[in-house]
């Protein structure tokens, strides 16, 4: 007997109106595909209808581009199956998985293939139950971006179903479409373009030779001037070797720590980490990649004394290796972001239309100093709280307001606006990595420029000429 | 000083539940291997101790030369010495022949005050070489120690989690603890130590060094007992899907939770 595809909206599907941003949203029915068979009849049958879709993977997502607006769910999570391991004759390595699998599952089945050397997949957002598919739309990136690079590198294809149920497979380096008077690689329209354009039911990942040894060095600060001191020197030198490499430098604040430790107790991979002393004003996590065990300690020698330059205690300072015990340090970084996530949801319980806060801005050429110094300012005079963590290259800071009521999350809302004006002026990026979606769309529409929002329009009356994709996401429908 | 000694133990970090057939001895090749998460409230136990009172602290583990990767990350938290016993005969050995060689071991270095153990290994699952050792060494030993209560001169005093009671006990040196992991949250490795692990000696023991060099003692040799099998358990139950709106269902495991106990 054939298996029921699509369900009404009940309320035991009710989580799948909203993801981590908070937004609630809408819909009239539901699907969890398990093919691209069944995937066709369901479009085939909403194109009918002229249902628009919203495509989900695992609703990690922080800006509501998984939020439904309105039409029909289609959640992608069953479709995580490994479809191919493919070496080439130059011996690069690539994993064709379909877009549901998450995180943690590719992982897995990356430490279960038959190689000679072990490989990983370099993007890596701290949350692992994010899907590839939901990584891929967002060009989500994580805290090794700063070794890595761009998600897009490892991204060498995807298939793609579009509206009319065509089925295409587009690879790297083949087609290339004109955007804003460039060539842009149509994979690189899919990635990063929020469903908008078609639905990414698989993707090649370009894998890599995973680092033999990696460190994860946290060094904790008293006072403000060290920590910025420390940072900017971090950017300043270059401790990049051939042997061993740093491949995260991220930030955690005052506030940012003390939300940890508030709820600790309650967070299964963060109750076994020792207390962050109260004294401490800030703390700087450190990754380090690479081949021989004796690069990666000179390097650590050399960062213990620009830190003990900078009055951080290397006796106080925890460093870890090898990935289990890493995890370690991630679960505390990631941290960071499920506490202010599940602030929000616990004043949302007083005030529902309260939702996420936070910025992913990024602003080169300033000091680690100025732009952390601007940003606490303007929170302290409008009296508000919130917390700062982030990636130091780039001065990518995650700043996410944490309001008490309703009156505070517009001046937090008017606050965001501000500085995206502001970095906008300065060259900045307003969006880096958590997409667009509809919590950013404003600050988007306010700071891209016009060019740019009529070439994506364009591009989308090209790709989802009916509008069936994502409705909300990124730009007006 | 104090005298204390931790039996500590490298083992992988995952499991693929691949064993030898003939033998039935773990096949760990190309694993990541740990330090056992439960020996890091062991640690954790004897370097509060050592900040408490005074102490020398020394770690112990039976394992190949990669073994001593633990005795490092032992150091990069606090540990004064480490001692690797390792030796070709040593290795399929089970709960007996461990122990055994983790006590001959210990015998050439120290008479110990106290030897802390973690509960149990996350392969072996035996939780049994602690008492072992303790019978070897022929001292007391208590397991399921929560708390240290008290540090005295001749004496400790715990906590016991038993059943359904905690119970109070005090134990003359030297002793044996089999810490829960509950005692202490273990600290993370400081950086300074952790580059200073690097320069630290650490002493192998191997059969010659050992009193009783009769290898028929140790090792695969030296064990009663083998594993036959591993295997995933075959699950034969299905577990029950309720579908309830929200309030029936809450009703429903209020109900659940109620007859729990009945």
């Amino acid at each position: 007997m054939k298996r029921q595809l699509i369900y009404p909206m009940e309320e035991k599907y009710q989580e799948y109106l909203s993801d981590e941003s908070k937004m609630m949203g809408k819909a009239n029915s539901i699907s969890f595909p398990q093919s691209e068979e069944e995937i066709l009849e369901i479009i085939t049958k909403m194109r009918k209808s002229h249902i628009p879709i919203t495509v989900q993977g695992g609703k990690t997502g922080i800006t509501g581009c998984a939020v439904p607006s309105k039409g029909h769910i289609l959640n992608l999570s069953n479709m995580n199956r490994v479809k191919e391991f493919i070496k080439t004759d130059e011996g690069n390595t690539f994993l064709r998985v379909e877009s549901g699998i998450t995180l943690l599952e590719l992982k897995k089945e990356i430490r279960r293939l038959k190689n000679q050397e072990a490989l990983f997949w370099p993007p890596d957002p701290t949350e692992s139950s994010a899907t590839v598919g939901g990584i891929a739309s967002c060009n989500a990136r994580g805290i090794s971006s700063y070794l890595y690079g761009d998600t897009r590198k490892y991204i060498e294809g995807a298939r793609v179903i579009h509206f009319d149920g065509t089925i295409k497979d587009i690879r790297r380096g083949e087609i290339a479409i004109p955007f804003l008077g460039f060539e842009k690689d149509l994979l690189d329209l899919y990635i990063g373009g929020e469903g908008m354009f078609g639905i990414l039911t698989e993707l090649t990942l370009k894998l890599q030779p995973k680092p033999k040894e990696i460190w994860g060095i946290s060094f904790f600060f008293e006072k403000k001037e060290d920590v910025f001191d420390f940072a900017d020197s971090l950017i300043r030198e270059n401790l990049q070797g051939e042997k061993a490499n740093l491949a995260a430098i991220e930030y955690i604040d005052k506030v940012t720590m003390d939300e940890i430790q508030k709820r600790k107790a309650f967070m299964t991979k963060l109750k076994e980490l020792p207390d962050i002393a109260p004294e401490f004003c800030a703390m700087v996590y450190i990754e380090i990649h690479g081949w021989e065990e004796e690069a990666l300690e000179g390097i650590a020698e050399v960062l213990m004394e620009m830190a003990e330059n900078c009055n951080s205690d290397s006796n106080r300072a925890w460093a870890l290796s090898g990935d289990t015990d890493i995890e370690k340090m991630k679960n505390l970084r990631h941290g960071a972001a499920e506490c202010t996530n599940l602030f929000i949801e616990k004043i949302r319980l007083k005030e529902p239309r309260i939702t996420k806060l936070g910025t992913d801005m990024s602003l080169e050429g300033e000091s680690f100093k100025s732009v952390i110094t601007k940003y606490e300012t303007d929170i302290e005079n409008e009296g508000l709280r919130a917390c700062i963590f982030g990636h130091v290259g780039g001065n990518h800071l995650h700043v996410n307001i944490l309001p008490e009521n309703y009156e505070e999350y517009e001046k937090g809302r008017r606050l965001l606006k501000k500085w995206a004006k502001e970095i906008g002026e300065k060259k900045g990026k307003v969006v880096t990595e958590h997409g667009v979606g509809k919590l950013k769309k404003s600050i988007f529409l306010q700071t891209a420029s016009r060019d740019y929002i009529e070439e994506l329009e364009r591009l989308k009356n090209t790709y989802d000429p009916i509008k069936m994709w994502n409705p909300g996401n990124m730009i007006e429908e | 000083m104090m005298k204390i000694a931790v039996c500590i133990k490298q083992v992988p970090a995952y499991s693929d539940g691949m064993m030898d057939p003939k033998t039935g001895v773990m096949l760990r090749d190309g694993l990541e291997s740990i330090l056992n998460v439960y020996d890091l409230p062991a640690i954790e136990t004897a370097l509060k101790i050592k900040e408490e009172v005074g102490a020398d602290v020394h770690i112990f583990t039976m394992g190949p030369s990669k073994a001593s990767a633990v005795i490092r990350e032992a150091y990069s938290m606090g540990a004064d010495r480490g001692y690797l016993i390792s030796d070709k005969s040593f290795s399929g050995a089970d709960v007996l022949a461990t122990s055994y060689a983790l006590t001959q071991g210990m015998k050439l270095v120290e008479d110990y005050d106290l030897i802390l153990c973690g509960k149990q290994t996350t392969d072996g699952d035996t939780a049994q070489v602690s008492g072992a050792i303790a019978k070897w060494l022929k001292i007391p030993h208590v397991n399921w120690v929560t708390k240290i209560v008290g540090i005295e001169k001749d004496s400790i005093t715990v906590s016991q989690m038993m059943e359904e009671e905690i119970v109070t006990l005090k134990i003359p040196y030297p002793c044996l603890l089999s810490v829960e992991p509950s005692i202490f949250i273990p600290r993370l490795p400081s950086l300074k130590l952790k580059i200073g692990s690097k320069k630290k000696k650490i002493e192998v023991l191997s059969l010659v060094d050992m009193e009783d060099k009769e290898e028929g003692n140790y090792g695969l040799a030296g064990s009663p007992t083998k594993v036959e099998r591993i295997f995933p358990v075959h699950r034969t139950e299905q577990q029950k899907i309720i579908e309830k709106d929200s309030r029936e269902a809450a009703k429903y495991i209020l109900e659940v939770i109620e007859n729990i106990n009945k």
